[in-house]
């Protein structure tokens, strides 16, 4: 069974409504803790296919081209509500072999060292995760696309164990290997192992609310589901979404060139001027509104149809303040250094929670660790709230890239 | 999975050659067949068939896995081959693949019967729904030189979304997860789970806010374990309150606690783990002292693995991980135990839970409770989050215990540093004071 069998038998199944996905995929990982180093290698092959048989839509997934074929057989035997396939691309890219992958280099020691040495011997790395592949993908569909594109990803997963007298506190922080040096990711470390050992809460109740971009950008992977939902929550007053001093935007250019239903990757401005001036489409939610995709049909794995979704999305400012501008201009507040919990969003009930460890700030100056802090609330209310936007933008795997940088929230209550 | 075992475990053997080396292949066949059903329509389906090996090999501190896709021969060859250059042992030379047996094709999940089943039981108890449905179908096989080869087989289904129920304030959408085994038990079991999913309830007021004593009811109290006995007790978490008190009395001397995968009745049993080993149930408290570890091969002591050895896929490698988190029994009615909280919270939904061992604390989140006032039911509660430290919860556990047992079939996967597993329990009614509570 080859990728032209399976051409021809998605023409049979469905003359002209048909998408056919491969992936090769080549990774090396390498896993350091204090008692193991392990090193794995793994050569992946995936298909997919994406078909309207009887005017419903089906998807198939599979390791080889012969079980893709069993695969669409099993789809099609069940009954499926008919539903109205999207409007194909259709266009002809190439691209070359993406090179073998070097097994991730190993600085297991060299960031236990600085995670060490700046928790002042309180944090130990206990175990780092490191990943680097590379991956190249073919869409073909009934309109005549067939694209191919090469990409590479490099990241990890490290965890550190901070202890002081009887309490312990245990991290893991997921980063992108090459952004921001060892010295960067090693403080990351150290606070977010040591802060919440401080056992102390926050001194006050109300106040200005400093976020670290990691917490920014948890807090922006939870909203992010917005700009693709069919249906606008209630609350979302569309000329009113955030405040005037942040932007939010996606662009997934540098990544790759075609989002996963092979449509251009494009740069979607979703707030502007507190406004929501875009929206995230994929084919088949592009068909759906009477819109063109913008390229954000994404498919975090081969086994899962694609979906529109924000791909690589951020928060911005246009007119930047630096980040020590912004810590002195808190008066009275708390710097959420990291996040003691994951972040919870419910976008439809309009509610979001961050739990955090970090310091309290007074007059623009830092006051002391602050061991665990709570704030809960609207989310249309936070987004009005954000007075500033620094220029220090980073990005995080959560697992897709999102990306904040620091950000100063005017009033929050804390709890 | 048509392999010449010899010719696979002579290819292993030259990487066995020390005491206590580990070279093993793992394979896998996946079949999967999702629905997404909207009011009693499928929407959409996705089938997913899926095969993959890996050759993994150990010695001391060290670890090497090489994963390649496919599961015949030449994967497994493929593999070895890839595993045998790094390890810097003779290669195994290329050679073309042999005309391999056409192997059978396995029958696919029994997709067309429990669509038929759906139909009636979602039409009859919640006709407004948005649910997935999954049956999803493993064969792993395991060679590794001295060891008997190993075969298991599992299938297992998921339901999970949102099923809308008619109460007083209106249609009221309710979360809902129910994991099971196929068996001949599953659809009556199903059946009862979606009629009580969509009963009628009052209306909620918030959860409160505070310490609270709670009674962990149908199979809850096995979440609870699970975090903070079934991951402290894994072997290769190196600090957990539990890591340094082995034989230690922590709780009442009634609470016995195993994991036992051999449960297949649960979500997370198995015959054989994936590093083959047959699996023993492990008491991780006995008579309320702190008991054994869940051990996998590289973590075994000089009584072997005990069969907790296990991965997400072919791709990850074996890690000692929980199964089926049970608790024992006692002797008291439910009646009885709501009496004895006098006042708290009754809870017998739990949604996701976590722990931090290093800090020694844990989280269990809840979609709704009842507040139990006098040793009698009042409001129904909102979802909330209840916390504790995994010590004072212990010690806070009272010695009686529920009479009935239940499985938990809200719980089916449980996800550790990426590597997710099936995982389950059945507990009675537990009875725990001073937790502490709070809306969610």
């Amino acid at each position: 069974m080859t990728h032209d069998d399976l051409r021809e038998e998605l023409s049979r199944r469905s003359p002209g409504q048909w998408e056919l996905y491969r992936k090769s995929a080549e990774s090396r990982e390498r896993e350091t803790s204090l008692a193991l180093a392990r090193e794995s290698w793994s050569r992946e092959e995936g298909w997919a296919a994406r078909w309207w048989e009887a005017g419903a839509p089906r998807f198939a997934a599979a390791s080889s081209a012969s079980d893709l074929s069993r695969a669409l057989s099993e789809a099609a035997r069940v009954d499926v509500a008919p539903q109205d396939p999207p409007e194909w691309p259709d266009r002809t890219t190439d691209a070359p072999e993406p090179p073998p992958v070097d097994a991730p280099p190993d600085f297991f020691e060299t960031l236990a060292r600085e995670v060490s040495s700046i928790s002042r011997g309180e944090a130990q790395l206990a175990g780092l995760f490191l990943r680097r592949g590379q991956a190249r993908e073919r869409i073909v569909n009934a309109a005549g696309l067939d694209v191919t594109q090469s990409l590479s990803a490099f990241h990890g997963v490290a965890t550190t164990v901070a202890r002081r007298g009887a309490s312990a506190h245990e991290v893991r922080v997921p980063f992108f290997a090459g952004d921001g040096g060892l010295d960067t990711l090693a403080r990351r470390l150290a606070d977010a192992a040591t802060l919440p050992l401080s056992d102390r809460p926050a001194p006050m109740a109300q106040g200005q609310w400093l976020l670290d971009p990691s917490v920014g950008a948890a807090l922006l992977s939870g909203i992010a589901p917005l700009f693709s939902t069919e249906r606008l929550p209630r609350w979302v007053v569309k000329a009113r979404l955030a405040a005037t001093a942040v932007r939010v935007a996606d662009d997934a250019s540098a990544d790759a060139a075609f989002d996963g239903e092979g449509v251009p990757t494009r740069r979607v401005l979703l707030v502007e001027d507190g406004a929501l001036a875009g929206r995230l489409y994929d084919l088949s939610s592009a068909r759906q509104a009477g819109r063109r995709s913008t390229g954000h049909g994404t498919r975090p794995s081969f086994r899962m149809p694609p979906r529109a979704a924000a791909r690589r999305i951020f928060f911005e400012a246009a007119a930047p303040s630096p980040a020590a501008d912004l810590l002195a201009g808190v008066r009275r507040g708390l710097f959420a250094s990291a996040l003691t919990a994951p972040a919870r969003v419910d976008l439809e009930a309009d509610r979001y929670e961050i739990e955090f460890t970090g310091i309290a700030i007074l007059a623009g100056r830092a006051q002391g660790p602050v061991a665990g802090a709570r704030v809960s609330g609207r989310v249309s209310e936070l987004l009005r709230r954000i007075s500033g936007v620094s220029a220090d933008l980073q990005f995080f795997p959560m697992p897709l890239p999102v990306g904040s940088p620091t950000l100063l929230v005017e009033r929050a209550t804390f709890s | 999975m048509n392999w010449d075992d010899a010719a696979v475990l002579r290819w292993l053997e030259p990487l066995v050659s020390r005491k206590g080396d580990i070279a093993e292949v793992f394979a896998e066949r996946l079949r999967e067949t999702t629905l997404e059903w909207r009011d009693g329509e499928v929407r959409a389906v996705r089938a997913r068939r899926e095969e993959g090996t890996s050759a993994r090999w150990r010695r001391g501190g060290s670890e090497s896995l090489i994963f390649v896709a496919g599961a015949s021969e030449a994967s497994a060859r493929e593999a070895v081959r890839g595993l045998r250059e790094s390890a810097g042992t003779s290669p195994i030379p290329i050679r073309a693949a042999k005309g391999e047996a056409k192997e059978e094709d396995s029958p696919p999940p029994e997709t067309d019967r429990w669509t038929r089943r759906l139909v009636a039981l979602l039409g009859r108890h919640a006709s407004k729904h948005r649910v997935q449905w999954r049956v999803r179908q493993t064969e792993r096989r395991i060679l590794s030189p001295g060891r008997p080869a190993a075969t298991a087989t599992r299938r297992l289904l998921s339901l999970e979304g949102t099923l809308v129920a008619a109460s007083r304030a209106g249609d009221e959408p309710r979360a809902v997860a129910f994991h099971a085994p196929d068996s001949d038990a599953a659809p009556d079991e199903l059946r009862s789970f979606i009629a009580a999913a969509v009963s009628p309830r009052d209306r909620a007021v918030p959860a409160p806010s505070g310490d609270t004593d709670a009674i962990l009811a149908r199979g809850t109290a096995a979440l609870l374990f699970h975090e903070i006995l079934g991951h402290a007790l894994e072997a290769d978490i190196e600090s957990s309150p539990l890591s340094r008190l082995s034989d230690a009395h922590v709780a009442v001397p009634e609470l016995e606690v195993l994991d036992d995968p051999r449960r297949l009745d649960l979500f997370g049993g198995y015959e054989r783990d994936d590093e083959g080993t047959a699996p023993h149930a492990v008491k991780l408290l006995h008579a309320g002292r702190v008991g054994a570890r869940l051990t996998d091969r590289a973590h075994a002591g000089a009584s072997g693995s005990s069969g907790h050895g296990r991965r997400s896929g072919p791709a990850q490698p074996p890690r000692p991980r929980g199964a089926n988190v049970v608790v024992s029994p006692g002797g008291a009615t439910s009646d009885e135990l709501v009496r004895r909280l006098s006042n708290g919270i009754w809870i017998e939904e739990l949604g996701r839970g976590s722990v931090d061992l290093a800090g020694g604390t844990f989280r269990l989140e809840f979609s709704r409770a009842r507040r139990v006032r006098r040793g009698r039911f009042s409001d129904e509660l909102g979802p909330g989050i209840l916390a504790g430290e995994i010590l004072a919860t212990l010690k806070g556990i009272e010695p009686v215990l529920g009479r009935e047992s239940h499985a938990c079939r809200g719980m089916g996967w449980c996800a550790r540093a990426g590597d997710v597993v099936a995982v389950q329990g059945a507990a009675p009614d537990v009875l725990i004071r001073g937790l502490a509570v709070r809306p969610a």
